[in-house]
């Protein structure tokens, strides 16, 4: 078997959370594309309660 | 490579309008029972086996959910096979109520692509059922390919693969905890909130609050990332289907596929011996905060005081797999697929979010929370993350983004049936239920038992086995039996 077991890799320090840490930043300074404004708009006839009254059975 | 015969189960939220959770299960009954399209009525659970634990022992009885249980208080019910209301369709799919939900079994596939087109097809089987349901009661009907409820129910989407007894419990935990733990970045369906564990606002799967074992053989409480239930469908001194209960319900097609492509990757590397070694300190624990990196790279503790990432380990098991002498193309699709996708997660995110669930999620909601200044924690949210898990494409925020050309990736339009490959075992369960189903007491996966002139004819169908394709042309059930006996 491959040994990936970071035996190669010394302890590190734990990592911050903080942006732009380990792979780069989490939301680029760049202008991102937007959502079309027909799926905003069905976005606002979601109701916003539907999730509170939302109550399901355990299942697997 | 080995084949593997995989298949998924959904169970899906339902919600009915003016009913509670205290209704569910009745209701779930009933909404399978509305299912207008061709079915055979007939499950064999003879070879279910739920305590039954790959470690080599049986359980008692299995865990449940005390708070659940209170919803059954003063309910009097039929018997077990009434409730589940089991239904085979003509594709070799099984849909029946489980435990209050709708659940769609696939046809088992020997591909991930396949397999995710019969889930996707699936979700028009739900969707119909749902609707007719509706037609019957004048009551509103929504179904949800989600996994939780935002108040600590959970329902799951499993995975099953064929593996061969001989593999056993100890090389599979090896060799996919560490991947479940890591694949959630490049698959989870994403869920606003928590329900157990640390606050956050966002998290990439919809399962991560839900486990507090490594490995254990419970599904309804108490759940494991490694679920050790031994329940083979076929020949059990033969095989082990090894049962995923980890893995989210994905909206998307590509995430589907992947998700199942990285587990039939990981098992070819246990074949070939080139699973990489990974000792997770607290794979429950990893679980739940590889979930909450939404910003970074995210962190996986491993023993002794080292630690590494959910990339790293997802890139191990790439790199050993371009080791593999005989890998399929599906193999080196997945291979390629997901080092763009790590490379692009945070350099590229818009090319990332249209085939990664989480993030198309996260991206749209985000948009909405800006544009009317809400918290994450606001009811809205939750609620627009379970209409991105609609299954009505006309309400359905997710097909809506499919609509708008932001998803990558989707089949497209499918029969509600999708056919199973001729000579497969599904093919060969559909035909005989679709043809000579007034001649069949029961069907299982792995099972059939025709009623016979001189009493039950019980026939056993192995799962690796190519069918004659001349049984879709034989004129009766007696030529049937004894073609599928040759």
């Amino acid at each position: 078997m491959v040994n990936f077991d970071r035996t190669t890799r010394p302890a590190e320090p734990e990592p911050s959370r903080k942006l732009g840490d380990e792979g780069g930043p989490g939301k680029p300074d760049i202008d991102r594309p937007k959502a079309p404004n027909e799926l905003l708009r069905r976005m606002k006839n979601v109701d916003p309660d539907q999730a509170k009254k939302y109550r399901q059975r355990s299942g697997q | 490579m080995r084949p593997v015969l995989v298949g998924l189960e959904t169970e899906y939220g339902l919600s009915v309008e003016g009913r509670g959770a205290e209704d569910q299960i009745d209701d779930s009954m009933a909404l399978v029972r509305s299912y207008p399209g061709e079915c055979f009525v007939g499950w064999d659970y003879r070879f279910e086996s739920p305590r039954s634990d790959l470690r080599g022992f049986q359980v008692d009885r299995l865990a449940y959910d005390p708070e659940d249980a209170q919803f059954d208080t003063g309910k009097v019910r039929q018997g077990d096979r009434e409730v589940r209301s089991d239904r085979v369709l003509p594709n070799g799919a099984r849909f029946y109520n489980d435990h209050g939900h709708p659940e769609y079994s696939t046809p088992e596939c020997l591909s991930a692509h396949e397999l995710a087109l019969h889930d996707k097809a699936g979700e028009q089987v739900v969707a119909r059922a749902a609707a007719a349901f509706a037609d019957e009661t004048g009551r509103q009907v929504k179904v949800y390919k989600n996994n939780t409820d935002f108040h600590g129910a959970s329902y799951g989407t499993h995975e099953s693969y064929l593996v061969p007894r001989a593999v056993g419990f100890e090389k599979l935990f090896k060799a996919l905890v560490p991947l479940f733990v890591a694949r959630q970045v490049l698959t989870g369906a994403g869920k606003v909130g928590h329900e157990h564990g640390s606050a956050c606002p966002f998290q990439m799967s919809q399962r991560a609050d839900f486990f507090v074992e490594p490995a254990n053989i419970e599904t309804l409480y108490r759940r494991p990332v490694f679920n050790t239930r031994d329940e083979p469908h076929a020949d059990p001194r033969q095989w082990i289907r090894t049962h995923v209960i980890c893995g989210d319900a994905n909206r998307m097609f590509a995430c589907t596929r992947r998700k199942v492509a990285l587990v039939r990757l990981a098992l070819a590397l246990v074949d070939a011996d080139l699973v990489p070694v990974w000792r997770l300190a607290d794979p429950v624990r990893s679980f739940a905060e590889v979930s909450r990196a939404i910003d970074d790279e995210g962190r996986i503790d491993l023993e002794g005081s080292s630690w590494t990432t959910p990339r790293l380990v997802l890139e191990s098991y790439l790199d050993a797999a371009e080791r593999l002498p005989d890998a399929d193309s599906e193999t080196l699709d997945t291979v390629q697929e997901c080092r763009s996708l790590l490379e692009a997660r945070f350099s590229r995110p818009d090319q990332f979010r249209r085939t990664v669930d989480w993030a198309a999620k996260h991206w749209l909601l985000d948009q909405y929370r800006e544009a009317e200044g809400l918290a994450w924690h606001h009811p809205a949210m939750q609620s627009l993350d379970l209409a991105y898990c609609d299954v009505d494409p006309a309400e359905s925020l997710f097909d809506a983004l499919v609509e708008a050309g932001e998803v990558d990736g989707e089949p497209g339009d499918l029969p509600e049936v999708l056919p199973a490959p001729v000579g497969s075992r599904p093919w060969a369960r559909g035909l005989a239920a679709a043809r000579f189903g007034r001649h069949i007491e029961t069907i299982s996966w792995g099972s059939m038992v025709f009623k016979g002139n001189d009493g039950p004819v019980d026939l056993r169908l192995d799962p690796l086995r190519e069918f004659n394709p001349a049984l879709a042309d034989v004129e009766s059930w007696e030529e049937f039996c004894a073609l599928l006996q040759d």
